[in-house]
């Protein structure tokens, strides 16, 4: 279950539990307390995105004009061009190996949390949480200053006489800044997955002859699977619609759809361009959910 | 020359097991010898150190001092997946994302055991809990007993040296208490599982197990047959936590001890402050005045009293009698149709001096 479904939900149910009260007031109560998100989500969300979709059937005619005509031209100028097709491919395989890496290094994390009790637990929890509460850009900054070619990993490089290397401008900065700052969501999803493990069936699984490497493969990894697969599909979905990061570590070399997009919509001024892009960003999302769910499916 | 006990290591064998905690002491030089194919009680009120010994023998709570061994062969180092040893857990512990069979055949899994064996024995075992049909459901499909059954199997499924139960059936009802209890037993009889029993349940301790290990304190208070414990208690505590007892205080000088204003007997000799132990049910209460029971002209003793509370309960009648400044219950079988003694009747109750127990006080 995603939060957001269990959120949306729960108004209904709390109203369903009202003693007395019979089904037709049952359901105009829960109509009444789902009103104003529905409200607030058609108009915030819906209205923009079905505009968007309306935006990239038109014409761009140069500069911010925009043509009256229905045109199919942005979206064949985007499904069946190399450039557009390498970078709607680069930038799900970057995203990828991203939401992987972004995996392997929050996993551990998490699973100590797990396991790891009253104020320590606390104390790392906040550890964990701290990064959201500084800026995106703030932090790729940090990157910079540690990435750069006299940043502090080549300074030390340089020190132990090794060579330097290129670790910023191009993709490798841009998947260890983006894993970075993933981390914590990748944490927290992950953590919110965890709810099955439990010390008991570990230690079961160890006394009927498990090593410990064993317990890990096929008790551990199993049941915190949904944790994985939330963690992973909110991970992916960051990383595809990420720009600032990938702008400022990427220097410009590195195009993804989300920079190109930006470009698309604030530098070349092509709106509709811009539109056709991130519906195709959403149809990315749309089978990132799918995929989710079948996965979800599946592991439980 | 000691004792047969002490000559002869068991098929488990305990040696001066001791956890330490910081400052606390959870299990206290803990020996015993538990030979093959018997089925022990670790019983105990919460906090005595049956669960924390149980997870020391089966590995998975290291060892602060002591040695634990099996058929001779000294485990106490080993970890966990090294011991051969079968666990069934209050909570079950069943795997949630494997379907039963593949619950009980994880252990054979482990062991390598060909896949077609494998599943052969884990359907043989299935079988032996009763469980056959349910092979392909998840365990949230199945109710608390069936968990603790297939919990079971997979234990037993190993063959494993050791069979450790810690307190199996505290989380099912009654009814299937008594049911599981009996399951247990036939199977653990059936194919002759070296077994540990964890429990804070007398009844279950005394109706299962051939031998019952009373722990209090991290202590061994004492360990015996059923019948030993219940009869012969080695401690004040086991005497009042098997079954029901009354305690008097006194005073003893030789075989004669004075409670109140009565002087007693009972066996063996001592002096100075002591606890005097009777069970209600083998005190016999006459109206005042009235000839008391004879026991075949065995020694009784007696003490007058005054009754102050009747308590009704379907198969007993439970009385409260004041006698001096002590209370003491005493239970009769209800037959039916009479009258139950009025509060406020003076009353004398008749034991056997046999029947009298007595600890130093304090104890």
């Amino acid at each position: 279950m995603s939060a957001a479904a269990a959120a949306t939900t729960q108004p209904a149910n709390a109203a369903g539990e009202r003693p007395g009260s019979g089904m037709a007031s049952t359901v105009a109560l829960a109509t009444l307390l789902l009103g104003p998100i529905i409200a607030v989500n058609g108009l915030a969300f819906l209205m923009p995105v079905f505009n968007l979709l309306l935006l990239s059937f038109r014409e761009s005619l140069g500069g911010s004009t925009i043509g009256e005509a229905y045109t199919l031209a942005n979206w064949s100028s985007t499904l069946f061009d190399s450039y557009y097709i390498e970078l709607i491919v680069q930038s799900i395989l970057t995203s990828l190996m991203i939401t992987a890496l972004t995996l392997v290094a929050s996993y551990p994390i998490a699973l100590y949390l797990h396991r790891s009790k009253g104020r320590w637990r606390t104390f790392l929890l906040v550890l964990v949480i701290s990064p959201l509460l500084t800026s995106a850009v703030v932090r790729t900054y940090g990157w910079i200053a540690i990435l750069a070619d006299d940043g502090l990993i080549n300074n030390m490089l340089k020190a132990f006489g090794v060579e330097a290397m290129r670790l910023i401008f191009n993709k490798v900065g841009v998947v260890i800044g983006l894993t970075e700052i993933l981390m914590p969501y990748m944490i927290l999803a992950l953590l919110a997955g965890f709810g099955r493990l439990d010390p008991r069936v570990e230690e079961a699984a160890e006394t009927l002859g498990a090593s410990p490497w064993k317990v890990f493969w096929r008790i551990v990894v199993p049941l915190t699977m949904p944790g994985v697969a939330l963690g992973c599909l909110l991970s992916f979905v960051l990383a595809v619609s990420s720009f600032i990061t990938p702008k400022l570590l990427g220097g410009g070399r590195v195009f993804l759809l989300a920079t190109e997009i930006y470009d698309q919509a604030i530098v070349t001024l092509n709106w509709p361009l811009a539109a056709t892009l991130s519906m195709i960003v959403l149809v990315i999302f749309g089978a990132a959910l799918v995929l989710y769910s079948r996965l979800l499916r599946a592991v439980i | 020359m000691g004792t047969a006990q002490t000559m002869q290591p068991g098929f488990l064998s305990i040696r001066s097991l001791t956890k330490r905690y910081d400052t606390m002491v959870a299990v206290d030089t803990l020996t015993l010898e538990i030979p093959k194919g018997e089925l022990v009680a670790f019983l105990g009120p919460s906090g005595c150190g049956k669960s924390t010994s149980l997870r020391m023998i089966a590995g998975l709570c290291p060892v602060t001092s002591g040695t634990i061994s099996i058929d001779g062969k000294d485990v106490t180092r080993l970890a966990p997946y090294r011991r051969d040893i079968g666990l069934v857990f209050q909570s079950y512990a069943l795997f949630p994302h494997m379907t039963v069979l593949k619950n009980v055949m994880f252990g054979l899994e482990m062991r390598k055991v060909p896949v077609a064996e494998a599943e052969r024995r884990a359907r043989e075992a299935i079988a032996l809990v009763r469980l056959e049909g349910r092979e392909d459901r998840k365990p949230a499909q199945l109710s608390g007993g069936q968990q603790q059954r297939v919990a079971l199997a997979r234990a037993l499924v190993i063959q494993p040296s050791i069979l450790l139960f810690d307190e199996p059936l505290s989380n099912l009802d009654a009814k299937l208490r008594d049911e599981m209890r009996a399951e247990i037993r036939r199977i653990q009889k059936r194919l002759g599982i070296t077994s540990i029993f964890v429990t804070h349940d007398q009844v279950e301790a005394l109706s299962m197990c051939d031998k019952v290990a009373v722990l209090n304190g991290g202590r061994l208070e004492q360990i015996g047959t059923p019948g030993d414990l219940y009869e012969r208690p080695a401690t004040a505590f086991v005497a009042s936590f098997v079954g029901r007892t009354n305690r008097l205080s006194g005073v003893a000088e030789g075989d004669r001890i004075s409670v109140g204003g009565a002087a007693l007997r009972a066996p063996g000799s001592r002096r100075g402050n002591v606890d005097l132990m009777v069970r209600p049910h083998r005190m016999i209460m006459t109206p005042a005045g009235d000839k008391g029971p004879d026991f075949d002209g065995e020694p009784l003793n007696s003490i007058g009293g005054e009754i102050r509370d009747v308590y009704y309960a379907g198969d007993i009648l439970n009385y409260e009698i004041q006698a001096g400044d002590q209370i003491i219950s005493v239970e009769r079988a209800t037959t039916g149709g009479e009258t139950p003694m009025a509060s406020g009747s003076p009353v004398t109750l008749t034991w056997r001096v046999a029947d009298t127990l007595v600890f130093g006080a304090g104890q």
